[in-house]
């Protein structure tokens, strides 16, 4: 998980960006068309085009039928009870490259929010940091500790629930990437706080599930950790027309290479 | 603010023409007008009373103050009658009295079943339809609410000509009516819960109060790990009425607002807590107030239709005792559920400068002091809140002035505690009697707590003074003043034993709404803070009085009422007492009382007489921590006026204010308003 972490992550902050975390529509414009594009590549591989071409055919022959033979009841339902069975073959034959291509689209649209999708802390702002525990290994929350490094400060007492979470309050005194150390036990971590200065990758969650595989911006915590997730809330970017950070960089994301997608599906001789 | 076209278009030619161009320049109405000012910035602030400022400024404690007064002019200025925020604010804005608004009380009366209803809002589109779908209840048309207030307010006015107009926190303008200007609602801005301001109290232990006003979810704190130390509670957060479930006009029951689920997690060993709401985390230790927080309700299945709300929380006691209190839930200003500005997205855009901000009305939480929820320092401690956002929206009016605009912000404190806080010791007649309210171990460190708020207005105006241009037009100016409020007068009680109210065979006591009081024999009642209404044959749905014996029936009463006599004290309960037929003019008369009653100083019309209900006494001390008022002759209870320039004579009104921007900016007064301009 964290090998291909590191790899996507040396990968994609190299391609994306180039015109820095500022100018972010060139890669809202860019990837999702490159997405459609390859969308396009895998769809024409990995799909029966001859069998999608016949199935579409099949629907729109039965659409005729429909229209022309209105008056026969018997025949209309019989050819809308065609359609419906034709559209479920139609989904079924774009099973197979919907899972082929889901896995590289989600890869680059996390690391797009990862980019995009958050902004740094105000210096100044109050935060809430959270620390779950895994109930099966046996650590108490009492055996929690966190020290805070210059340029932060802890705003109220840690606050331990019976349920295994630790919650602090803490203060961006100023600017900084700062990092935080939590003691765990025998073991201790490290947690990113990315405050003022220009927009940039922020970190937000440390996870140990598969989930970290989405939050690729800081390591994941190893499989047999304590610990469960050390998390920020996160501040999203506002992305003026779009929702804010993450859903509105998602819905773009889809919306864009879907058109791109359709858009140029004859210039690549594919058929939908 | 971005100066209007015109504006700059005029700076710029100012700067390049030829003496010709300015020639032609001047004879332009529409260039020449914002030319020849440079603004006016109002600072409104309720209930400012003369005699307190006048002290104070004697004393030296409002430096500011003193000194506008002696650079320019300070004077009492005349309120409304009644003098009733409400009131008070539409003739400031409308320039009309209320029978041209149609304001004339918090609360008027419903002429079809004698039951008081909120002066605010009216009902347009006739009966209320809808379409039962699958157990919901969906609006079709009709019933929707709208403001009642009439008139032209005068931003409108000045949008009109081209001026740049912001407004923060203006009372009676909720619901909003549509305007171009850029306006906040202020006083009367509901809750989410429709109402003005449910607080709720999570609590293992019973309030003082037997019924409180506040929404009480009793709780038990669980010991969820069982380690012996409680920690953790599961509540609820009421939030707005299931409209999508409810009836037009029902009134809703504990179990038909919306909820969203309030987890509260306690340290073993620190005096903190987490608070989980929606997904959200706060953390926050015990005696401090949460950040807001905003929380959203679904109105309709699968989040289609979201109406987010902001809350903060108040940890008032973790352990050994459990007390958390939540403050109403506002109408979230960044997403608002139904517009609480104009346009809609101003409030938002004020959000992204200031952070969430109240935006509920009457924003100081005195349900809470006055339900004994609140110690006077929980109290203070949320009025400072409210204080730091007034500041807020004042330090960013004043980064928005620019010469030639129009601006207004309104200052609620001062009104509110000179309500709350009067019984402590009376600022206005120094070493007066106790108040009846009055209680040593609580007025301990108080007595000085509105001079204090007094003190902050002076510095706030310090403050505007020096940042705007010197020869902006500066008003500082008040609705109304302020007395004590020692006596609790039941008005309804007294026209009982008058003879004018008749109850039902058996009865005494009840409520002009219901089957109380027997209608063939009343012949007058009272609804709202002054007003007392006859029974009119022909208007009031079971009206026995002739139209032609009203007036003398008028006469009666005002004779009586103003030789009413306080048994306790012998003084005079009622100043004066006023036709409305007499004070009002314009078309809205006929929906006003038909007398308006002026207490004396120390009196005012208890809760229960404004709401219709008739008591057993007539006349009580107020024991309540409301304890100063102003709900009484308008004699008594004068406000301010302050300006930067000098005034050559005495004795205007609010309705003068009006004409006074209007005319500042070369505008004509529409013909239904009043008052002349005082410069």
């Amino acid at each position: 998980m964290q090998a291909y972490n590191n790899i996507a992550s040396a990968i994609f902050d190299f391609l994306l960006t180039p015109f820095g975390h500022e100018f972010i529509y060139f890669d809202l414009l860019f990837w999702p068309v490159i997405m459609g594009i390859g969308a396009l590549q895998v769809y024409k591989v990995a799909s029966n085009q001859a069998a999608i071409t016949r199935v579409k055919t099949q629907i729109s022959m039965h659409l005729l039928e429909i229209r022309l033979f209105r008056d026969d009841l018997l025949q209309v339902l019989k050819s809308t009870g065609l359609i419906v069975l034709k559209n479920f073959i139609y989904v079924g034959h774009n099973m197979m490259p919907m899972a082929v291509m889901l896995l590289p689209m989600v890869a680059v649209m996390v690391q797009l929010v990862a980019h995009y999708g958050y902004e740094p802390s105000p210096p100044g702002s109050v935060e809430v940091l959270q620390l779950r525990l895994d109930p099966a290994a046996g650590v108490s929350s009492r055996d929690v500790s966190l020290q805070t490094p210059d340029g932060v400060s802890l705003d109220a007492p840690m606050v331990r629930t019976a349920d295994g979470q630790v919650f602090w309050r803490l203060r961006a005194d100023r600017a900084g990437d700062h990092v935080l150390t939590v003691d765990v036990g025998e073991e201790r971590f490290e947690k990113a706080w990315a405050v003022g200065g220009d927009h940039r990758k922020i970190p937000v969650k440390r996870l140990r599930s598969w989930e970290a595989l989405l939050y690729p911006g800081e390591e994941a915590i190893p499989a047999h950790s304590p610990v469960l997730a050390i998390e920020w809330k996160g501040h999203t970017r506002p992305l003026a027309y779009l929702p804010d950070g993450e859903l509105g960089i998602l819905l773009w994301t889809m919306v864009l290479s879907m058109a791109a997608g359709i858009a140029l599906k004859d210039v690549f001789g594919v058929t939908l | 603010m971005k100066r209007s076209l015109s504006t700059r278009l005029c700076s710029l030619m100012e700067k390049t023409t030829s003496l010709v161009c300015a020639g032609l320049l001047a004879s332009s109405l529409a260039c020449a007008e914002p030319a020849a000012n440079t603004g006016i910035f109002i600072m409104g602030v309720d209930g400012m009373d003369p005699v307190i400022l006048s002290r104070l400024m004697e004393e030296g404690k409002m430096p500011n103050f003193a000194q506008l007064a002696k650079e320019g002019s300070y004077q009492s200025l005349g309120t409304s009658n009644p003098p009733q925020s409400p009131v008070a604010w539409s003739n400031f804005v409308t320039g009309m009295n209320p029978g041209g608004h149609g304001i004339f009380d918090f609360m008027h009366r419903n002429v079809h079943n004698y039951a008081p209803i909120s002066s605010a809002t009216r009902v347009t589109g006739g009966e209320a339809k809808t379409l039962h779908f699958f157990g919901y209840v969906i609006p079709i048309s009709g019933g929707e609410l709208e403001n009642n207030r009439g008139g032209t307010p005068w931003w409108d006015l000045l949008v009109e000509q081209g001026v740049d107009v912001e407004v923060y926190r203006i009372p009676g303008n909720f619901p909003t009516p549509p305007s171009e200007a850029k306006v906040l609602d202020g006083m009367g801005t509901t809750d989410l819960r429709g109402g003005f301001g449910t607080y709720t109290l999570y609590t293992d232990t019973l309030p003082e109060k037997k019924k409180p006003k506040g929404d009480i979810q009793f709780v038990t704190v669980r010991d969820l790990d069982l380690d012996g130390t409680p920690d953790t509670v599961n509540s609820i957060l009421r939030g707005p009425p299931d409209q999508l479930h409810l009836e037009p006009g029902q009134i809703p029951h504990d179990k038909d607002y919306l909820t969203t689920g309030v987890t509260v997690h306690i340290d073993p060993e620190a005096a903190a807590a987490v608070i989980e709401v929606g997904g959200q985390y706060i953390v926050i230790e015990e005696g401090e107030w949460s950040e807001w927080l905003e929380v959203t309700y679904d109105l309709a299945p699968m989040g289609l239709m979201p109406v987010t709300g902001t809350v903060r929380f108040f940890a008032k006691s973790l352990r050994p005792n459990f007390q958390l209190y939540a403050s109403p839930v506002n109408i979230s200003p960044s997403n608002p559920v139904m517009p609480i500005s104009t346009p809609d997205e101003f409030s938002a855009e004020l959000t992204e400068a200031l952070g969430f901000y109240y935006t509920q009305g009457m924003p100081e939480e005195q349900e809470a002091l006055k339900d004994g929820v609140f110690s006077e320092d929980d109290y203070l401690k949320q009025v400072a809140l409210v204080q730091q956002d007034t500041r807020l929206m004042l330090d960013l009016a004043l980064n928005r002035f620019e010469p030639g605009d129009a601006t207004f912000v309104y200052f609620s404190d001062i009104d509110l505690q000179c309500h709350m806080l009067w019984r402590h010791g009376d600022p206005k007649t120094l070493g007066a009697p106790h108040h009846p309210a009055y209680d040593a171990a609580t007025a301990k460190g108080h007595t000085q707590d509105i001079e204090r708020f007094y003190r902050d207005v002076d510095e706030a105006l310090g403050e505007t003074r020096k940042r705007l241009p010197e020869d902006t037009l500066l008003m500082v100016m008040s609705d109304h003043g302020f007395q004590p409020f020692t006596r609790d007068v039941h008005l309804n009680a007294w026209l009982r034993d008058n003879g004018y109210l008749v109850m039902k065979e058996g009865k005494t006591t009840g409520y002009t709404v219901g089957s109380d009081v027997d209608w063939n024999k009343t012949r007058a009642f009272g609804l709202g803070f002054n007003g007392l209404y006859l029974n009119i044959k022909g208007r009031e749905e079971q009206g026995i009085v002739d139209p032609a014996e009203a007036d003398a029936l008028m006469a009666e009463l005002i004779q009586k009422l103003e030789a009413f006599k306080d048994p306790a004290e012998g003084a005079s309960v009622v100043l004066n007492v006023r036709r409305g037929s007499e004070i009002y003019n314009g078309p809205r008369i006929a929906e006003g009382p038909d007398l308006l009653v002026g207490y004396n100083k120390g009196y005012g019309a208890s809760d229960e007489s404004a709401l219709g209900q008739i008591t057993e006494d007539v006349i009580a001390n107020n024991t309540s921590r409301w304890s100063g008022s102003h709900l009484m002759a308008p004699e008594v209870v004068p406000g301010i006026l302050l300006l930067n320039r000098k005034l050559t004579r005495e004795g205007h009104e609010l309705v003068d204010l009006t004409a006074t921007i209007l005319s500042y900016y070369g505008i004509k007064a529409l013909p239904e308003m009043t008052g002349e301009p005082v410069l």
